[in-house]
């Protein structure tokens, strides 16, 4: 049974049915339940659920501690930024730590930060750093773009003995979706077809889905019918779903939040490139955010991002049936 | 060698307020406190848009220490920046044509509230994440020292910072090295959304670094004679090249964590707490008493400081924001 | 084991602490040795821990069941001391299929989690917060258990100190933090890099701003290091809360063997004290103080070992590193293919 909630609502109601099935999930970071009558400390006490001081480094050091010692903890980072801070933790401990072992341990946590918060926040607070999190053995990275997703995930991403990097997008809070009650998971490595077409292929993530969604129905008015797939997961990568349709459309438009060379965007297009390249009737085409960091000025704040309309003029491109541009 | 330098004797050469020191003082935070207002209404008509953090309550520090600094003289920030950068001499329209986001901001409008940067003034970088600066303050400490200037450098930053890896890194560098680095905490008890005891079990940040053993004391925010005072001596020290010290502030955060925080309204005081917690009010009744201002003077300043916002939001509103190709030409040196 | 605070060390504890120090101190020659007899068998970074003996059996000797512990890259000691197999830890420390970790980890990050040894880091200080997990984690099980985490005097400098120790004091960690501070961060000296050594000051003076106790103890003495930790412990274990415990030590190998490109043999080099600083007379001094015999001739003296049982015991020790590096030797390598094995649970 389905009913339409936000998003966010979403992402809250998979760790509540995860922390009331199994005691060993721990919820805690800056700001987390900071009073006595919080919801989440009602539910599962102040030991399972704590506020605790601007320390990430200790944060994160402290879930791999968790982890090897038994417990699933979701850190609340906030921002993805902040795993900057300590990224030794995030990308150079946790994931390694069972490979170094040969087996012998394993270290389930999950990183929770929001991302691309392209609102005026400024450079520090307006990232799609998720490339840096990407390529790591042993590091998963989900980035939902759904209300039903953003649940799935989250409890995918909890039962998983993994670490994984579980990154909402901050723009996408408030989106409301049919999001089904009770358990409900959506499986890690798995990319989900929002759109069937049979001209072109636009591979999206996060926010951008939604802005290839609209691109799509800007095209269908010229004939021209796009499909479009949103990889949901970027570590692992569901290439198999990403290569079906390049094959039936030979035509790829790769649409990200990130800058160029920062984008899963660039990782994904070597994959078909790779394994792809006899579909291919045109170049890939990737429509990425500008390489700078985003300003604050509201009009230079949208000119560095992608949009539908440098998604559709990429569409145009790749079909060939784009007009010389200035 | 590195070592421990000798303790100074306490309350050496630390300058009292007179009279035109505490207008100037109360001038200064007048303009902050009124520039703090208006931003609070113009962001909640979306002509200052983003994450904003209100100095409303802090402006006593900012002024008592940035007036007795020099524009050479270093300072950092962390994302509650208005008032010391106001204070340390950024001339106000340009504040308010960044947090505009026009191209007659000091940044251009490619920064925003949280990373005003006026180097003329020694203004060198606020930060958005917390600490994120710290070092960067002892950096700019240590360049004086090679260089062999009596410039000194002061990092603002809040009791959220203190439990920051980062923050006890730099502490040890800075004894270690005795930087002449200023530490100026303005404690209000809050780090975002969450009280300070819910962060570590020692409630002064000068017991956080006593290990070290530097100088240090404790301030009230609102009694900015102390703080004149207080600072006024650590910075004689630290130009003679010695340091670090630090400043512990007790500050009251008059507004939420950033404008729109919907806990804001929890813990606001009545207006008789909120006055003894209000440096301007308490600058204001000191200088009666003393007979250093009257009313009508107390009335001119703030006039003056509405005249003095109402043109920066004017310049603000009548500049443009930069064009994309400008700003593109500006992510690399 | 007895439960008291400090329990006292009957005659037959101190044999076995000597036995435990004996058996470190030739595990760790063996490991040195392997350099000059079996040239190329040891690759990469390996880091010795021969003059801490008496600071990590003193320490390890305080765990009771269930207790569990995590280190840094400096890491042989402590298994040795739970009882882990070294042969399987020499193999690990070889590359070996049959080593400790199937050769995918190597010296720095040896883990024997079924004995409490949830692992090492190898990176300076990264331990402490994942330890203080382990402690948080100890807290919500409820069943008395205590973490005992080892670090150097340079992890002390580290933000992640500073975070732990805030963390573990506020929340009541049943942590005892054992920096062990051989007055050396690789070449450099503690008082180079920390402001309290600068000053003359014992480091554990760096406690009293997370509001927990800190004492500092001569590591050379596994007697004293016991009766410390297990002070230390008992306050973990009744709630009361972390703990940060300086043992003084002085490592007599260099920090590591030489770091260098293949096609250069490996070796160890002397100690930075005479490397760096010219400083022969302080590791002259340290080798004097060196605890292995120091600890021996305090048994023997008095007679609580004889001399014989002592040549023993030492031969044992002999006898069973020299099966270790056998057993490492014959261990064949692990499949190529191997190597994609274990990057996900």
């Amino acid at each position: 049974m389905a009913r339409e909630i936000p998003y966010i609502a979403a992402v809250e109601e998979a760790l509540h049915l995860e922390m009331a099935r199994d005691e060993t999930v721990l919820f805690y970071g800056q700001d987390v339940a900071p009073s006595e009558d919080d919801k989440w400390r009602q539910a599962f006490g102040s030991d399972r659920v704590r506020v605790s001081p601007i320390s990430e480094t200790a944060e994160i050091g402290m879930a791999v501690g968790l982890a090897l010692a038994g417990y699933r903890p979701v850190v609340e980072l906030l921002m993805s930024e902040f795993m900057l801070v300590a990224m030794n933790q995030v990308v150079n401990e946790g994931p390694r730590l069972r490979y170094m072992s040969g087996g012998r341990v394993k270290v389930p946590l999950v990183l929770k930060a929001g991302y691309g918060f392209t609102a005026g926040w400024a450079g520090q607070h307006t990232g799609s750093i998720y490339s840096m999190f990407c390529g790591i053995p042993g590091l998963k990275v989900v980035v939902p773009s759904t209300p039903a997703d953003a649940k799935g995930l989250m409890a995918s991403a909890i039962r998983d003995d993994n670490p994984v990097c579980y990154l909402m997008h901050y723009l996408l809070v408030l989106e409301h979706g049919d999001v089904p009650e009770g358990e409900y998971l959506v499986p890690l490595g798995e990319a989900a077809i929002r759109r069937p077409g049979s001209d072109v292929t636009i591979v999206a993530t996060g926010w951008t889905v939604g802005k290839a969604l609209e691109a799509a129905e800007m095209l269908a008015e010229e004939g021209i019918d796009a499909e479009v797939i949103d990889p949901r997961t970027l570590q692992p990568l569901d290439m198999p779903t990403i290569l079906a349709s390049v094959e039936k459309t030979g035509r790829v438009v790769l649409a990200d939040q990130a800058t160029r060379h920062a984008s899963a965007a660039s990782f994904i297009a070597a994959e078909i490139a790779e394994h792809g390249f006899s579909s291919l009737r045109a170049p890939i085409k990737l429509v990425t955010a500008l390489d700078a960091t985003v300003p604050y000025s509201e009009p230079m704040e949208a000119y560095v991002l992608p949009n539908e309309a440098k998604i559709t003029g990429a569409v145009r491109e790749v079909l060939g049936t784009a007009s010389a541009v200035a | 060698m590195p070592g421990r330098k000798a303790k100074a004797a306490a309350g050496a050469t630390a300058p009292a307020l007179d009279a035109g020191t505490a207008y100037d003082l109360l001038a200064t935070m007048w303009r902050i406190r009124r520039f703090e207002e208006r931003v609070a209404a113009l962001h909640h008509s979306l002509l200052v848009h983003g994450l904003i953090h209100l100095s409303i309550g802090s402006e006593g520090v900012a002024a008592a220490v940035c007036r007795q600094l020099r524009d050479d003289d270093a300072a950092y920030s962390g994302h509650r920046a208005h008032g010391h950068v106001l204070a340390k001499g950024a001339p106000m329209d340009r504040v308010m044509a960044e947090l505009m986001g026009r191209s007659a901001g000091l940044c251009r409008g490619l920064g925003g509230s949280m990373h005003l940067v006026d180097t003329a003034h020694g203004l060198m970088g606020a930060t958005g994440v917390v600490g994120g600066n710290i070092p960067m303050a002892a950096g700019s400490a240590l360049a004086a020292k090679i260089r062999g200037t009596d410039q000194v450098t002061v990092i603002f930053f809040g009791d959220g910072a203190v439990q920051a890896g980062v923050f006890n890194e730099t502490v040890n560098l800075a004894t270690l090295w005795e930087l002449p680095l200023i530490f100026v905490c303005e404690n209000n008890g809050m780090a975002e959304f969450t009280t300070r005891a819910e962060h570590t079990t020692v409630e002064s940040v000068c017991d956080v670094v006593s290990p070290y053993g530097f100088d240090r004391q404790v301030v009230e925010g609102a009694d900015v004679e102390a703080i004149w005072s207080a600072f006024g001596g650590y910075l004689a020290r630290a130009r003679a090249g010695t340091g670090p010290f630090l400043l512990e502030c007790r500050t009251h955060r008059r507004r939420g964590h950033y404008e729109g925080d919907p806990l804001a309204s929890r813990s606001a005081l009545d207006d008789e707490g909120w006055a003894r917690l209000d440096p301007i009010a308490q600058l204001e009744a000191t200088a009666n008493k003393r007979g250093w201002i009257d009313q009508q003077r107390a009335r001119t300043i703030t006039a003056q400081a509405d005249v003095d916002v109402d043109r920066a939001i004017e310049v603000g509103r009548s500049s443009e924001p930069l064009t994309p190709a400008q700003a593109a030409g500006l992510v690399y040196a | 084991m007895s439960t008291t605070d400090v329990a006292a060390l009957d005659d037959e504890r101190l044999v076995w602490i000597f036995t435990q120090m004996l058996r470190i101190r030739e595990f760790e020659e063996r490991v040195k040795r392997t350099f000059e007899e079996h040239p190329g068998v040891i690759r990469g970074h390996t880091h010795l821990a021969d003059g801490a003996e008496a600071s990590i059996v003193g320490s390890v000797a305080t765990m009771e069941p269930g207790d569990q512990l995590m280190a840094t890259y400096r890491c042989h000691g402590y298994p040795i001391v739970l009882g882990t197999d070294t042969g399987a830890m020499m193999a690990e420390i070889y590359g070996r299929r049959d080593g400790l970790c199937g050769g995918y980890g190597g010296s720095m990050h040896l883990v024997d989690p079924e004995r409490g040894f949830l692992g090492t880091s190898g990176i300076v200080g990264q331990g402490i917060p994942q330890a203080t997990g382990v402690a948080f984690a100890a807290q919500l099980r409820k069943q008395g258990q205590v973490v005992l985490c080892f670090f150097g005097d340079g992890a002390s400098k580290q933000g992640a100190f500073h975070e732990s120790l805030n963390l573990a004091s506020l929340w009541k960690l049943p942590i005892v933090y054992v920096m062990e501070n051989n007055n050396y961060n690789v070449g450099t000296r503690s008082d180079q890099e920390d402001a309290n050594a600068a000053a003359g000051e014992p480091l554990s003076v760096k406690a009293r701003a997370y509001s927990m106790p800190g004492v500092t103890v001569d590591g050379g003495d596994p007697v004293a290091v016991y009766e410390t930790v297990r002070a230390a412990a008992g306050r973990a274990r009744r709630g009361e809360g972390p703990t940060l415990v300086e043992s003084k030590v002085y490592r007599l190998s260099a920090h590591g063997n030489l770091i260098a490109p293949p096609g250069v043999p490996l070796h160890y080099p002397e100690h930075e004290a005479i490397t760096v600083f010219g400083n022969r007379e302080e590791y002259e001094a340290a080798l004097r103080g060196d605890p292995v015999p120091r600890f021996r001739m305090r048994l023997v003296e008095p007679g609580t070992l004889s001399a014989e049982r002592a040549d023993q015991i030492a031969q044992r020790a002999r006898d069973e590193m020299e099966a270790a590096v056998r057993f490492g030797l014959d261990s064949p390598f692990p499949e190529p293919e191997a190597a994609t094995n274990h990057v996900y649970a």
